[in-house]
C-alpha cells in the first residue's frame, strides 16, 4: 500500500516535469533546432543541421537587427529613467487617493493591447502639432510607453522595500533632497535599475503590435522581419532570426539583471 | 517660508511636471484622441459609428470569437497552471525549481514565437503527425487543429499559464505551514486540508493570476496573427486589419475605443482584487 503510494507520487512528480518541460521548454528548443536545420518538413527531427540561414542573412535582416539592437536599447534607457522619475515623484504619495490613481494610469499602457496603444500613437503623432511618424521616434515612443509601467513597478517596488529608513536619516542629517537623490537613493536602487533596464530591452525587442501599428517606410526591427518571413513560408530564415532575438533578450536578461534578480523581474512582470 | 511648505512646493511643481511631460504625452494625450477621433464624423461630434459597429453581424461575430477564445484560454490556463504550481509546491523535486526559473523566462519570449513554433510540431507536416503517421502507418496527418480555435488556444495556454503559476506559488508560500499541521493533526484528510486550508487562503492569489491571464488573453495579437484566419478574428487583430489593411482609421479607433474601454474594465477588477487582498495580508 505505502509501496504503490511512493510509486504514484513518483509518477505525479514526472508528470509534473514533463507537462511543464512540454509546454515550457519545447518552444524555446524548436527555435534553436529549427535555425539550425538544413530541412525539417515530412520528418520527425531535422535530416541534417547547417548554418545556411546565419550566412543568408541579407542586409534587410542586419539592418532590422541593429534597428532593434538601437531601439530597444533607448527605448531601455528611455523607459528607466521616466520609470525611476515616476517612482520617486509618486513615493511620498503611497497610501493616499491621488497616489493609487497615478499609479494605476500609469499601468495602463499594458493593460490595453499593444495594437490599440500603437493606433492611438500613430493617430496623435502622426499630424500637427507634433509629427513624428515618418520617424523611428514614433516607435521608440510607443515602445516606452509599453515598458513604462514595468520599469516604473520595478523601481517603485524597491523604494518602498529599501530606502525610507536611509533617506529619513540623510535628511535630518541636513542633507539636500539633491544630495539623498545622488548619494543614498541611487546607489540603493541600483540592482531595481538594472533589473528595469534588462526587462524594458527584452520588452522592446519582442515587441510586435505596437510597433507593426507605427512603424515608418523603409523601417523595420527583427519581430516585422520574422513575422513576414512567418507569412511567406521562409520558416528557416525566420528561425534564425528569432534565435538571435531570443539571445539578445535572454542576454539582456542574464547579463544586466543579474543572478537572483531574475526572480524578482518574473514577480514584477506576470503578478505587479 | 518654511522647510515644510517649501517640500510641498517641491513635491507639487515636481508632481506637475510628471503630469504634463509623462502622463500627457505617453499615456493621456494618446489614449484620449482615440476617443475624439472615434466620435469625430463629418457632420460634427456623433456616436454614430459605435452604432454602426454594435450593429454590424461582422463585429457581432468579432466580440464572439474574442469572448470565446478568451474564456476557454483563461480557463485552462488557470486549472494547468494551478495544478502545476500546486505539484511544483507540494511534490518538489530535484529539477523543480529550475522548471520554475524557465518558466520565468517566458517573459523575454515573444508570444507569436510561440505560436510560430507550433507550427514545427503540430502542422500537418509537423514532427508530431509525422510520427503518428510513421508509427501507426496512417494514411493522412492526425492532428489538424492548429489554424483553429484548439491552436490558438493552445498557444494562448502555453503563452499565458506561467501567469497563473507564479502568483499561485507565491500564494502558496505564504500560507503558514502550522495552520496546515494543526489541520493535519486534527484528523483532517488531505483532500480536506486541501479545499477547507490551503485553497481559500490561496484563492487571491489564484483570483489575481486568472484575471491578469484573461486581461493579457483578451489583448493578445501576436499568436492571433500567425495561427488566426478569415474565420475567426478578434477585436485587436480587426483593429490592425481597420487600420493597416483598409486604411479605415475612424472605424479602427472606433473599434480601438471598445477594446480600451473592455481591457480597462477587466484591469479595474484587477486592481480591486489585487488591493483588497494586500490591505487584508496588512491587517493579518
Amino acid at each position: 500500500m505505502a509501496r504503490r503510494g511512493t510509486l504514484a507520487l513518483a509518477g505525479l512528480r514526472l508528470l509534473t516535469g514533463a507537462v511543464c518541460l512540454w509546454l515550457f521548454a519545447v518552444p524555446g528548443l524548436v527555435v534553436i533546432v529549427s535555425a539550425f536545420a538544413s530541412d525539417w518538413v515530412a520528418t520527425v527531427l531535422p535530416a541534417s543541421f547547417t548554418l545556411r540561414w546565419f550566412e543568408h542573412f541579407d542586409a534587410t535582416d542586419v539592418d532590422a537587427m541593429l534597428t532593434s539592437f538601437e531601439v530597444a536599447g533607448m527605448v531601455a534607457a528611455l523607459g528607466t529613467v521616466l520609470g525611476l522619475w515616476l517612482a520617486i515623484s509618486l513615493n511620498p504619495l503611497e497610501g493616499r487617493r491621488l497616489g493609487g490613481l497615478l499609479d494605476a494610469v500609469i499601468m495602463v499602457p499594458n493593460s490595453v493591447p499593444s495594437v490599440v496603444l500603437g493606433l492611438a500613437v500613430l493617430l496623435a503623432y502622426h499630424a500637427p502639432p507634433l509629427d513624428i511618424s515618418g520617424s523611428a521616434a514614433i516607435v521608440v515612443l510607443v515602445q516606452t510607453a509599453l515598458v513604462m509601467p514595468f520599469c516604473y513597478r520595478m523601481c517603485a517596488a524597491a523604494l518602498k522595500q529599501e530606502i525610507p529608513v536611509f533617506r529619513e536619516a540623510a535628511a535630518s542629517l541636513g542633507a539636500p533632497p539633491a544630495m539623498v537623490l545622488r548619494r543614498v537613493i541611487l546607489p540603493l536602487l541600483e540592482p531595481a535599475i538594472r533589473a528595469s533596464v534588462a526587462l524594458a530591452f527584452a520588452f522592446s525587442i519582442g515587441d510586435l503590435g505596437a510597433t507593426l501599428m507605427v512603424y515608418p517606410p523603409g523601417f523595420s526591427t527583427v519581430p516585422i522581419v520574422v513575422i513576414e518571413d512567418v507569412e511567406r513560408g521562409f520558416y528557416y530564415r525566420a528561425s534564425a532570426l528569432a534565435l538571435i532575438l531570443l539571445a539578445l533578450s535572454l542576454a539582456s536578461l542574464v547579463l544586466v539583471a543579474g543572478r537572483g534578480r531574475r526572480a524578482k523581474v518574473a514577480a514584477v512582470a506576470m503578478e505587479r | 517660508m518654511s522647510a515644510t511648505s517649501r517640500t510641498l512646493l517641491a513635491r507639487g511643481a515636481n508632481l506637475s511636471a510628471v503630469v504634463l511631460l509623462v502622463f500627457g504625452p505617453f499615456i493621456l494625450y494618446p489614449l484620449g484622441g482615440l476617443f475624439l477621433l472615434s466620435v469625430r464624423t463629418k457632420s460634427g461630434v456623433s456616436i454614430d459609428p459605435y452604432l454602426r459597429f454594435f450593429s454590424d453581424p461582422t463585429s457581432l461575430e468579432v466580440i464572439r470569437t474574442s469572448l470565446a477564445i478568451v474564456l476557454a484560454s483563461a480557463a485552462v490556463a488557470t486549472v494547468v497552471g494551478v495544478a502545476l504550481a500546486a505539484l511544483l509546491f507540494y511534490l518538489p523535486f530535484r529539477g523543480s525549481a529550475m522548471l520554475v526559473r524557465l518558466m520565468e523566462l517566458f517573459v523575454a519570449f515573444p508570444s507569436f514565437l510561440v505560436a510560430f513554433t507550433l507550427i514545427f510540431l503540430y502542422g500537418t507536416q509537423g514532427s508530431v503527425n509525422v510520427f503518428l503517421v510513421e508509427t501507426f502507418h496512417l494514411s493522412h496527418a492526425p492532428i489538424d487543429f492548429l489554424y483553429g480555435f484548439g491552436g490558438i488556444v493552445f498557444a494562448e495556454v502555453i503563452y499565458y499559464t506561467p501567469f497563473v503559476v507564479r502568483p499561485t506559488l507565491t500564494a502558496l508560500t505564504l500560507i503558514d505551514e502550522r495552520v496546515v499541521e494543526a489541520a493535519r493533526s486534527l484528523g483532517a484528510s488531505p483532500a480536506l486540508v486541501a479545499r477547507k486550508v490551503v485553497l481559500p487562503m490561496a484563492l487571491p492569489g489564484i483570483v489575481a493570476g486568472s484575471i491578469l491571464c484573461f486581461l493579457f488573453i483578451m489583448n493578445e495579437f501576436g499568436i492571433l496573427l500567425v495561427l488566426g484566419s478569415a474565420k475567426l478574428i478578434t477585436l485587436p487583430l480587426s483593429i490592425y486589419s481597420a487600420a493597416t489593411v483598409d486604411l479605415d482609421l475612424q472605424a479602427a479607433a472606433t473599434q480601438a475605443a471598445v477594446m480600451l474601454v473592455a481591457s480597462l474594465s477587466v484591469f479595474v477588477v484587477y486592481r480591486r482584487v489585487t488591493r483588497a487582498g494586500t490591505r487584508s495580508h496588512a491587517r493579518g
